[in-house]
């Protein structure tokens, strides 16, 4: 069975894929894929199959909708798009994220000193090194 | 929340359309492996090394669809059902652990949810009328006595109709039971009221059809008016919608039909028939009317509090000057249905105590049951084994083998609730015979609400815990620390040691330590059903006498009934007492010269006649005689179990020649009983005259009989009519309305319907305690069987071995069954020693228990033959093991 590695990771691919909705607009699953890919976050997840089973699972909390339609290649395709609860909650987890990965960071940093590199924009969290 | 409840929501219908699901992830997973395979293509791979890369950066397809399976359904759902159909599997398979099981546990879970049921039915009741709980019932409550009367004089309604202002719609009711001829029905008697109007515009039902009893219908001189309720419209009416304006016959009296109520509405207990209530009948007085229930519906604003006040502030009607009891009584204001029926309060600790009363019940049938699932769980070690080894937790295993028996104590579960339902009436109807199904009010039912299938559930988790959880954990974490390895070494690691032997011989002592006892009880039960009653009950037929209207001349119509009935052809004889027979009320009474405390007997008033009619034979002394029915003689005669049981008297062969005096003994009543009336005996109490034989075979119970001397109105007539008492039944009606149409027969019933009827308790009882008898003995056996199917297939290598090296069969049993005969011979060597024990010191001939000559030598026999029946399946596998399987294995 393919499972996500933690918690924090399942939450972080919620993350990702309503942060590439809200970017992109409605997506079919592969292309969902290769924006993550394309941003570098490939690496924290094990392989892109898992996107579906994220999928699955925001549209059953309906914080995306699925609609079948027709995709760039003329061929049948899924369509995810983010919902006005999704958007909510995007704001919710990004907020949080923040505050987490600031203190995660500060924690990190030898000398405790007081984080000077702002908040990280989204992608940049998951660009350093995956957790292995 | 709502993520979680959406989530739920779609998983709910991902469950029940599971292939919509599936067929869509497929097509999406199809598509990306195609759109990735276009991009590599573009990419300049060729099309195998595109397509080898694309399925490695989705991952595995079969796994990926697994995941969503589970993320999309209930998977622990499908768990649990696979789990419960496994489980139903191994039921059938082990038939034995099933049916002992399974049969304790219903036996078991049906007493708790019967108990749970009665108390659900009589707790926190209300009226299923619009507003109910406002509606309020006004009775006298006897200070001295601390007793409720539940009618209240007339004068006392009339005052608190016309002064109360806390409630309102003060009503009055008397409930009758009159003979009834409709058109389309036969004639026959119907529960009625006779009502004020004022109870319909209180109970805020409308009429199906017509309408209510209005207060002009109350008015003396007012064309007789009928309300019927919609079970007499449809039998007598035929369901008639023209019916209103037809007649229908109410005692002599022929009535209008005004209105038709709905089938629901039986208010205000039982009734389906209502007629109007004079209240202020000329004079004040109406003759045959002195009590009636005045109940209310509280005003707005109003509490129970407030109008108890106002209601104690007015008071009662100085209506009996002579005794002076108003000081004593004073009037109370209760909810109806409480004032109706005693009640108890839902939420009080009792609904927790009850479901304890049912677990601990629970405990030791399901300790059996988790012994015996213990041993069948060694012998699956393989199994479990190959599931630990294909990923299986221990948890897991845990949870199959708990599902496995909560499948059991499911299906007992069902059988307990049916159990419970069939039951639980009938025991309140019998405990209190008020209080039966027949005679509940409407709004009652011993039906099983959702909290009694509630606490069933409840009941089949905890019995299954104890049962499949325990020894589950138990097995699995003795596998666990000798590490699984057993694989091979068949049974390694698991033993059925001395504890076992121990406990197999304490369950056979426990059985047979109360198996003695409870055949005798049993014996007790039904012999009399087995030998008859010893008299030919289907040649009496029984029927009150009541004079509806002015009772004073009632006694002279009495005797005149009783003396052409007797003259009649076809009837040998007439007797009248004062309740009918085997409706006796009981009394606490002291004897003479008896230590015996808390003695109690059953009593009657008769006539001279009585034990003629019934052909009683007397044991002693005489009959009642001439003198005897004068005022100032207080002579009793007793039954034989009258001697036996509150004297201690032998028993009757012997009564006579014993020497006992039981002849000019007194007999006092604790508390002189209202009803029947004996004559006031004073301080010397009643002089045994005589003692007769027990008039219906044996367990009749301590019967005290008494001269009619106070004429006890109504009565019951018993006629002996032995060329069919359908006849009689028919002359008894006509003599009495011959002799006065107010002259009323009612309950008329044959003997032998009433014998039959109070003998199913003691039926109910004694399958009862057959059951635990067999579930006892089955305890056992399955018992002694698993132990020995287990030591059989444990030592099969051996016996194969030893049977290969030219073993006689008859050696290799001697050898291993030496093993079962231990725990059989010391639990009946124990077993027999606590019998006695039990036996001689259990009141076995006071509850009802017959003496059966050498039961407990009889009992320790058929405990060693059930025993060694329970032997005889692993025995004949034993001697059927094949050598040569066994050497290979070696």
């Amino acid at each position: 069975m393919v499972e996500p590695r933690s918690a924090i990771l399942q939450g972080t691919l919620d993350l990702m894929v309503l942060k590439t909705l809200e970017q992109m607009g409605p997506l079919h699953g592969y292309g969902i894929a290769r924006r993550i890919e394309q941003v570098g976050a490939q690496a924290v997840i094990v392989n892109q199959g898992t996107i579906y089973l994220c999928l699955v699972r925001l549209v059953q909390k309906r914080w995306i909708s699925a609609k079948w339609g027709t995709s760039e290649n003329n061929r049948k395709a899924k369509f995810y798009a983010i919902t006005k609860a999704g958007r909510a909650q995007l704001i919710a987890e990004t907020e949080n994220w923040e505050r987490i990965s600031g203190v995660i960071g500060r924690v990190l940093q030898p000398a405790f000193a007081p984080a000077t590199a702002g908040k990280p924009a989204f992608g940049q969290a998951t660009a350093g090194k995956p957790e292995r | 929340m709502r993520a979680l409840f959406f989530t739920l929501v779609a998983r709910i219908r991902d469950f029940l359309h599971p292939a919509a699901g599936d067929a869509d992830f497929d097509q999406e997973l199809e598509l990306h492996l195609a759109m990735a395979e276009e991009d590599k293509l573009r990419r300049g791979m060729s099309p195998e090394q595109a397509r080898r890369e694309a399925r490695l950066e989705l991952g595995g397809v079969a796994q990926l669809r697994e995941a969503a399976r589970a993320a999309r359904g209930l998977p622990w759902l499908e768990t649990f059902w696979l789990d419960a159909r496994l489980g139903l599997r191994m039921l059938r398979r082990s038939w034995g652990l099933t049916l002992v099981g399974g049969l304790a546990m219903a036996v078991t879970i049906g007493l708790g949810a019967s108990i749970f049921t009665i108390w659900d039915t009589f707790a926190g009741i209300s009226l299923p009328l619009d507003e109910g709980d406002r509606v309020v019932v006004i009775q006298p409550f006897d200070k001295a006595a601390q007793r409720v009367d539940r009618a209240t004089p007339l004068p006392d309604f009339r005052r608190w109709r016309e002064t109360l202002t806390s409630v309102e719609h003060v009503s009055a009711m008397r409930p009758i039971v009159p003979a009834v001829t409709a058109p389309d029905g036969a004639d026959d008697s119907v529960a009625a009221a006779e009502m004020t109007a004022s109870g319909f515009q209180l109970a805020r039902v409308q009429p199906l059809l017509g309408r209510p009893l209005i207060e002009d219908d109350e008015r003396e001189g007012a064309e007789p008016a009928a309300v019927i309720g919609y079970q007499l419209w449809r039998e007598g009416f035929s369901s008639d919608p023209a019916v209103l304006g037809q007649r229908i016959q109410i005692g002599d009296t022929p009535h209008i039909v005004v209105g038709v109520m709905p089938a629901e509405f039986r208010f205000p207990v039982n009734q389906r028939l209502w007629i109007p209530l004079r209240t202020n009948p000329p004079g004040g007085v109406r003759p045959g009317i002195t009590d009636v229930v005045v109940f209310a519906r509280l005003v707005s604003g109003a509490t129970l509090e407030s109008a108890h006040a106002e209601v104690t502030a007015v008071g009662l009607v100085p209506h009996d000057a002579a005794a002076g009891t108003t000081a004593q009584r004073e009037p109370r204001v209760v909810p109806y249905a409480a004032g109706i029926v005693p009640s108890v309060n839902r939420n009080s600790w009792l609904a927790g105590v009850i479901f304890l009363l049912g677990a601990l019940l629970l405990i030791p049938p399901c300790a059996n049951i988790a012994i015996l699932v213990y041993a069948r769980t060694v012998t699956r070690q393989d199994e479990f084994t190959l599931r630990t080894a294909l990923g299986a937790s221990r948890g897991r295993i845990v949870m199959q083998l708990f599902v496995e028996v909560l499948v059991l104590a499911a299906g007992a579960g069902i059988a307990g609730l049916l159990l419970a339902r069939e039951f639980s009436g009938r025991l309140t109807g019998m405990v209190m015979p008020t209080m039966g199904p027949a005679n509940l009010p409407y709004w009652m039912d011993f039906k099983p609400s959702l909290a009694t299938v509630l606490c069933v559930a409840g009941l089949s988790v905890f019995a299954a815990a104890i049962a499949g959880a325990v020894p589950a954990f138990r097995v699995t974490g003795r596998w666990r620390r000798s590490g699984f390895l057993g694989v091979a070494n068949r049974n390694a690691g698991a033993r059925l040691g001395t504890t076992w032997t121990a406990l197999l011989a304490t369950q056979v002592a426990l059985s047979l330590a109360i198996l003695p006892s409870g055949m005798e009880m049993m014996w007790g039960v039904f012999r009399p059903t087995i030998l008859g009653p010893g008299l030919p009950v289907e040649e009496f037929v029984t029927a009150s006498l009541v004079m509806e209207g002015d009772s004073s001349r009632f006694d002279n119509l009495r005797i005149e009934a009783v003396r052409r009935l007797t003259s009649e052809a076809g009837i040998s004889g007439v007797t009248v007492s004062a309740v009918s027979l085997l409706e006796e009320p009981f009394a606490d009474i002291d004897v003479e010269g008896s230590e015996a405390q808390d003695a109690q007997a059953r009593f009657n008033s008769i006539d001279d006649k009585f034990f003629d009619v019934f052909g009683v034979r007397f044991l002693t002394g005489r009959s009642f005689d001439a003198g005897d029915f004068g005022p100032g003689r207080t002579p009793v005669i007793v039954n034989r179990s009258f001697v036996t049981e509150v004297m201690g008297g032998p028993p009757s062969p012997r009564l006579r020649r014993s020497g006992l005096n039981v002849l000019g003994r007194r007999v006092r009543y604790r508390d002189r009983p209202a009803s029947p009336k004996p004559a006031t005996a004073g301080e010397g109490g009643y002089e045994i005259v005589g003692v007769v034989e027990d008039l219906l075979g044996s367990n009749d119970g301590p019967m005290m009989f008494h001269p009619m001397t106070e004429a006890p109105h109504p009565v019951s007539v018993t006629i002996r009519a032995p060329s069919g008492i359908g006849l009689a039944a028919g002359r008894l009606r006509e003599v009495a309305n011959g002799l006065d149409p107010q002259l009323r027969v009612g309950r008329l019933r044959s003997l032998d319907e009433m014998y039959w009827q109070r003998r199913s308790f003691d039926h109910m009882f004694g399958f009862m305690l057959g059951a635990v008898m067999v579930i006892v003995l089955l305890f056992s056996m399955a018992g002694i069987y698993t132990l020995m199917a287990f030591i059989v297939a444990q030592r099969w290598r051996e016996i194969g071995v030893r049977s290969a090296l030219g073993a006689q069969p008859r050696r290799l049993l001697i050898g291993i069954f030496g093993r079962a005969a231990l725990p059989l011979l010391i639990g009946a060597m124990a077993g027999c020693a606590l019998a006695l024990r039990l036996h001689s010191s259990l009141p076995i001939a006071e509850a009802g228990g017959r003496s059966i000559p050498g039961i407990v030598p009889a009992s320790a026999a058929l405990m060693i033959v059930v025993g060694l029946l329970a032997v005889a399946g692993p025995a004949r596998r034993a001697i059927r093991i094949d050598p040569a399987e066994a050497l290979r294995v070696i």
